[in-house]
């Protein structure tokens, strides 16, 4: 006899019609590392914010686990949630809308490699269910260092905390943070393990930079708009550059005092720019970017069309690496009128701060630029230069797309005073918006062509405040929309796209990387890459 | 935001053929001065009708708070019947708000009087001050239900593609939500083939968190069989919010296949019916409280999800959430928190959501077979 299948949230006849983002299903967020700095600087302020916007369910909660807290572990996580949003929210903190989240908000401690604390966790897990009315639906927010993936998400088997993928009446999903490894293998590893403990479908890779409206946009731009998607390939575009700008160092200071009030050191230092921009952020916006236009927004369909251009990507060779790829790591300089210490100095005060070794001189590049290109009917020959660094005179991600000049006859045929190109830039951070550069000429009896920035700032152009990307993506997990999230493939194939820079890199033993002034746009060997091809590096 | 909101330019009265060259003088004057960027930011033209002249001067103190979420070129027409006068006069002024970084976002805002025979001529002056390849939207601010303006909105919406309007505070509800109804279909439809044409009610965009708790409490992931078991709805409300209490109740009777039998009205006390539901029938009552804020206050519905008798209530609770909780056994209050609900920032969200909501038209079609059970 056929099993009657209960009833679920799809088949909700209140809700049929509403499209999915709308409808975050019932369940708790249980954040794993919610002592850590990503919750209290984004994670649990992006939850006040869809609280205070009211777009989360009624049955929901959140549960802090992990090491950490003092005291009364509730009471410690309303203070580290109350403090984080006051500081980084987008929303005001304010007494009723504080009230109301801390209701549903709690913590227990444990250590992550303890199989009793995944029991103590299941046991108050259930009490908040009955509580709160959730079906028994959990999203694992793994805000924790990669190589404890694996001995979370084995744990959370054991204890009986995650649901099979074609569970009806409630869900288990798993959102793990970037990066995914620091190379294919340890990528592979851990998702191996995620693969033992969860279904693919309930897997989340988060990747911030795809939950930006910007990046989003990009879809709608080539797709909605009839006159991009024709000039979209080799015949009309000269060259895309994908800039990610931080003007930030690794150590945070109090202007003032000069006091060390917060470092990155401790993640950062060994893994690099490559590994924390580019294998993820740089490509996935690379990959939107550049892809086929999918044939429905299905999240596979729009995945598969992203993965497409990840096999595509052209395969540096040793010796390509040498040629086409500049790391670099900043030295001594300014920032807003103050000097600010190289990264080695940074590293060494990190170190000796936590009463570590200090490590011999390092060679972690905090700069990345690169031209590779991608292997399809659409892009051949059309170099894609890439580049990220810390300390940048200023903060700002473009993608900006160059097209090829215009024949040199008319208005371009002095061969001293070229026409500038019309270029394409979509902003990603700060103030999004998209620009267009064109020619436009002069009022006057002479023709004079001046280049004119037709410009779109999204905060002035649509009015309202937009959420922040972690926002938009907490609601897409509790919806079950995959769509702006990295799949497994998409990710073992950006770090083989990598793989052969780190594999160069380690080889070459270098003591010494190419160095840049902080609140500089990086080294002269980035110039260099670019003006070999009469190009040069975009200004922000 | 709305704070922050200045105007760089004093209402200048000009004459109607003059609008243009006085807003280009007065853009002029804001574009030259001060550091930041100035950008005239335009989503839409926005055009406000208002039937009373007061009326027209209070939508007109909301009208920064609309363009703060929806910039816009706003024409804000008010046009009063009045036997005695036949005459037109114009203003023009220029406003600016901050925006994130240093931009500064302008607009301008024409404001139309017409008295008499001369309110016929509104549309008409419309007509020339409405911006190119812009969406139009028509805000009805008058407390007249649209489809009984006849022949004046139709020249007005004439190149109009979305309609808001706001049914709290119809005198007559069951005659504004029968005729509304009808007129919904052919509105939607448009004058020319292909052509798309929204009608949207504030009083419906209020019901949004209503309606998606009320969805949650009676999901079946969470609540089995609640939804098919329901036997008895009460919902009160306070003056003026009868039609809102009106949709939400067509609104479940569409989505849950109710057949309505029979109405009662006890004249600003309860409206009630008797409903058939595929698995029973159920009672409906609408009860007006005689002092409360103009909202849908408390929503209690009784069903038998486990075989037993059930309810659970949804109120208003400290003015800026809604809660449930199950009448029965131990449980916490859910809550979940609404969006201020003031008609300037309603409406400055509804210009942008512009496609069509199959579920209002269904809704209103039920409403209507609900408005023709009383009228009868």
């Amino acid at each position: 006899m056929a099993k009657m299948l209960q009833p679920t949230s799809l088949d909700n006849p209140l809700t049929i019609g509403t499209p999915k983002v709308l409808l975050p299903q019932p369940c708790l967020l249980v954040i794993f590392g919610a002592s850590g700095d990503l919750s209290w600087r984004k994670l649990l302020p992006a939850v006040y914010n869809l609280n205070v916007d009211g777009v989360l369910p009624s049955n929901f909660a959140v549960v802090g686990f992990g090491l950490g807290s003092e005291g009364d572990p509730d009471e410690w996580m309303h203070q580290r949630a109350r403090d984080g949003i006051g500081h980084f929210s987008r929303q005001q903190l304010d007494d009723s809308n504080w009230d109301d989240f801390a209701r549903a908000l709690f913590f227990v401690p444990g250590s992550f490699n303890d199989s009793r604390a995944y029991a103590q966790l299941k046991a108050r897990l259930d009490a908040i269910d009955a509580q709160f009315g959730v079906p028994g639906s959990r999203v694992y927010y793994l805000a924790i260092p990669p190589q404890l993936v694996p001995v979370c998400t084995e744990h959370l088997k054991e204890a009986g905390l995650v649901h099979g993928p074609n569970e009806s009446q409630s869900f288990s999903r798993v959102i793990v943070e970037k990066p995914i490894g620091r190379d294919l293998e340890s990528a592979r590893q851990i998702n191996l393990a995620l693969a033992k403990a969860f279904h693919e479908n309930q897997i989340y890779r988060i990747d911030h930079y795809l939950g930006k409206e910007t990046v989003q946009n990009l879809m709608v731009m080539r797709f909605a708009n009839s006159i991009f998607e024709p000039l979209w390939n080799e015949k009309h575009i000269d060259h895309v550059q994908i800039t990610v700008a931080e003007e930030e160092g690794l150590t945070h200071r109090d202007l003032k005092t000069g006091e060390v009030t917060g470092s990155r050191i401790g993640y950062y230092e060994g893994v690099g720019a490559l590994r924390d921009m580019v294998q993820n952020h740089l490509l996935q916006v690379l990959c939107l970017m550049a892809m086929e236009p999918p044939y429905s927004l299905e999240p596979n369909v729009v995945r598969d069309a992203k993965m497409a251009v990840l096999r595509c990507l052209h395969p540096f060779t040793p010796a390509d690496v040498d040629k086409f790829v500049v790391r670099a790591q900043y030295i001594g300089g300014e920032s807003h009128g103050e000097e600010v210490p190289s990264y080695r100095h940074e590293v060494r005060e990190y170190f000796a701060a936590q009463k570590k070794p200090i490590p011999p001189d390092s060679t972690t590049e905090t700069f990345v630029a690169m031209r590779l290109f991608i292997d399809n009917w659409r892009w051949a020959g059309v170099p894609f230069y890439l580049r990220t660094g810390k300390r940048m005179p200023k903060r700002g991600s473009e993608v900006a797309i160059q097209f090829k000049t215009v024949p040199q006859i008319l208005f371009n045929a002095h061969p001293d005073v070229p026409l500038e190109p019309t270029v394409l830039s979509l902003r990603v951070q700060p103030e999004e918006g998209l620009s267009l550069r064109i020619a436009s000429k002069l009022p006057g009896p002479k023709v004079r062509i001046y280049p004119v920035k037709l410009e779109f700032n999204y905060a002035a152009g649509f009015g309202g405040k937009t959420p922040e990307a972690y926002e938009r993506l907490l609601l897409d997990v509790m919806a079950g929309d995959p769509t702006l999230f990295m799949r497994r493939d998409a990710v073992e194939a950006a770090w083989e796209f990598v793989m052969p820079i780190l594999n160069t890199w380690s080889q070459s033993r270098a003591r010494y990387l190419p160095e840049y002034r902080a609140g500089t746009w990086g080294p002269l060997e980035a110039d260099r890459l670019i003006e070999a091809d009469g190009r040069q590096w975009r200004i922000l | 935001m709305t704070n922050a909101q200045a105007p760089a330019t004093q209402p200048t009265a000009v004459p109607l053929n003059e609008i243009e060259s006085e807003l280009a003088r007065q853009l002029k004057i804001v574009h030259g001065g001060g550091e930041a960027p100035v950008q005239t930011a335009h989503m839409s033209n926005l055009i406000v009708f208002c039937n009373k002249f007061d009326l027209g001067e209070r939508i007109a103190e909301q009208i920064p708070a609309v363009a703060a979420l929806h910039p816009s070129r706003v024409l804000l027409l008010m046009g009063e019947q009045d036997p005695g006068e036949n005459d037109v006069s114009a203003s023009v002024q220029v406003r600016t708000q901050p925006a994130e970084g240093r931009h500064l976002v302008c607009w301008e805002q024409v404001t139309v009087k017409a008295r008499g025979s001369a309110v016929d001529r509104l549309p008409f002056t419309v007509r020339e001050l409405l911006i190119g390849d812009l969406p139009t939207n028509l805000w009805w601010a008058a407390a007249v239900p649209p489809p009984l303006a006849g022949q004046f909105l139709y020249d007005l919406t004439e190149h109009v593609q979305q309609i808001i309007y706001d049914s709290q505070g119809w005198t007559e509800p069951a005659r504004g939500v029968a005729a509304t109804a009808s007129w919904l279909v052919k509105f939607e439809r448009g004058p020319m083939e292909g052509q798309f044409r929204v009608a949207s009610d504030l009083s419906w965009r209020r019901l949004r968190y209503w309606r998606r708790i009320i969805a949650q409490a009676l999901d079946p992931g969470t609540a089995p069989g609640a939804a098919q078991s329901i036997s008895e709805i009460l919902i009160e409300h306070g003056p003026h919010a009868v039609t809102q209490a009106w949709q939400l109740v067509s609104w479940l009777a569409s989505r849950l296949n109710w057949q309505v039998q029979a109405g009662n009205v006890e004249p600003n006390v309860e409206i009630s019916w008797r409903a058939a539901a595929p698995k029973g029938g159920l009672r409906i009552r609408i009860q007006r409280l005689a002092e409360s804020p103009p909202e849908i206050r408390r929503v209690r519905i009784a069903h038998a999800a486990s075989g037993k008798p059930e309810a659970f209530s949804i109120w208003v609770h400290d003015g800026r959430r809604l809660a449930m909780c199950p009448e029965e056994g131990q449980h916490s209050m859910r809550t979940m928190t609404i969006q201020p609900q003031s008609v300037p920032e309603m409406v400055g969200r509804q210009l942008s959501d512009r496609e069509p909501d199959p579920i209002f038209r269904e809704t209103m079609a039920v409403a209507q077979i609900f408005a023709q059970g009383l009228l009868s």
